[in-house]
């Protein structure tokens, strides 16, 4: 056991970041994933053409960001009154009435952290595939990992559905360009961070392109 | 994949994980973790997470008390022909499943109610057990931590839902909605409980 901590060479290792077991690095197949033997949690995921997909994915998303957010999303229709609205609206409404934290939350969680986090996709990708390694990349990776879990669209799609169904009988509801473009939005968001393989970014970033 | 049956820690092996972009460190030597920073990407490392339990100790019990105001109060109010109504969480997922509404009331359930219930429990539980070296169930006490990490942010539905409600009814004196109270404690329960969640270190449950 005493050879492992005086092997000259640790490449070779992986850590479990759930458990802190110990392992052999082994290639992970396109398609397969590594999972901790130990206590169970996925290590890493490989993932085919990596950097293309996520650099294609990104400026998807991003191209529909700004339709998404600021267009309405629906329009309710009751007894002749009409009202409209979109992501950006419930949050300048919230902080109209005075409920400045929640209204941030939104503005964060909804708004401003999926854009930042498939800013930060688009660049790093970009730069791997024109390979580039500026000084900056390493720390927008760590920041892409710190915001990953603070984008909440998904949520946000389940929030749209919930006020559908609790308005449906009410009132009639159309549905506005903001909400096609909203879903797109999400759609190819999530596929961007699904695309994106974390151990091969830093692998690739750490190299500088060689072997 | 050998030595796992010996289960050697990178710890025991004199490693560090940085827990940014997943490169394995000395403790000593050059580029150890002495020099406090990770060579590869640049973030702070640390053998395990820095006062990791008394920090999820502290988000715990704020998110516990902040959880009575959020239930307790109003979180939204509906302005109907002139008569103000105001709702509880609760109230709102009675509604639903009073207008047979099945499907959406158990999400609302689970997201708002049973999945903040099932965060503050489990991680005071995982705590708890690391306190007191219970150490018979920990393949099962990992899933669970790791079903409360992916679960976490799900509990915004509501919010979400409310801050969209309030801009689409507006419609004067026919009927309006409006934003309660409790939104803003509720909020902070889900914000509290995540950040348990990042300063909790799962690695602590299996360490002798």
């Amino acid at each position: 056991m005493e050879t492992l901590s005086q092997k000259s060479n640790i490449s070779g290792l992986i850590a479990c970041n759930g458990c802190d077991l110990l392992l052999e690095h082994v290639e992970v197949e396109p398609g397969l994933a590594l999972f901790c033997p130990r206590c169970g949690k996925k290590l890493q995921a490989s993932k085919k053409n990596s950097v293309d997909k996520t650099l294609a994915l990104s400026i998807t998303a991003l191209l529909l960001y700004l339709p998404a957010v600021f267009m309405p999303l629906m329009t309710l229709d009751t007894l002749g009154f009409k009202e409209s609205g979109s992501i950006v609206d419930g949050v300048v409404r919230l902080y109209d009435k005075g409920y400045l934290f929640v209204s941030l939350l939104v503005l964060l969680t909804s708004l401003l952290f999926p854009l930042v986090k498939l800013s930060l996709l688009l660049v790093v990708s970009l730069s791997l595939k024109l390979k580039r390694y500026p000084d900056i990349l390493p720390l927008l990776m760590r920041s892409f990992h710190h915001l990953d879990r603070w984008g909440m669209l998904e949520v946000y799609l389940i929030g749209i559905l919930v006020t559908l169904i609790k308005m449906y009988h009410l009132a009639n509801i159309h549905y506005d360009l903001g909400f096609f473009c909203f879903v797109g939005f999400l759609f190819a968001t999530l596929c961007s961070s699904t695309a994106m393989d974390e151990h091969l970014f830093w692998d690739l970033i750490e190299r500088k392109g060689g072997i | 994949m050998a030595n796992t049956n010996r289960h050697i820690t990178a710890m025991e092996a004199g490693l560090a994980l940085c827990r940014d972009c997943g490169k394995l460190l000395p403790i000593n030597g050059q580029h150890g973790v002495k020099s406090g920073f990770c060579p590869r990407c640049g973030a702070r490392i640390h053998l395990r997470k820095p006062d990791s339990m008394v920090r999820t100790w502290a988000l715990i019990v704020t998110a516990a008390l902040l959880a009575f105001p959020a239930n307790l109060l109003p979180v939204m109010r509906v302005d109907y022909l002139g008569v103000p109504e105001e709702s509880t969480i609760m109230d709102g997922i009675i509604y639903f499943f009073q207008e047979g509404s099945y499907a959406i009331g158990i999400i609302i359930l689970t997201a708002s109610i049973l999945v903040p219930l099932f965060k503050i429990i489990g991680i005071s539980l995982i705590l708890l057990s690391i306190h007191f070296k219970w150490k018979t169930w920990l393949r099962h006490t990992a899933l669970m931590f790791r079903v409360i990490e992916f679960v976490g942010r799900w509990s915004m539905i509501d919010i979400f839902a409310i801050s969209l409600l309030q801009v689409l009814v507006n419609f004067g004196y026919l009927t309006s909605i409006e934003v309660a109270p409790a939104a803003t404690y509720f909020a902070a329960v889900v914000l509290t409980t995540m950040f348990a969640a990042i300063t909790f270190d799962p690695r602590l449950m299996w360490d002798k």
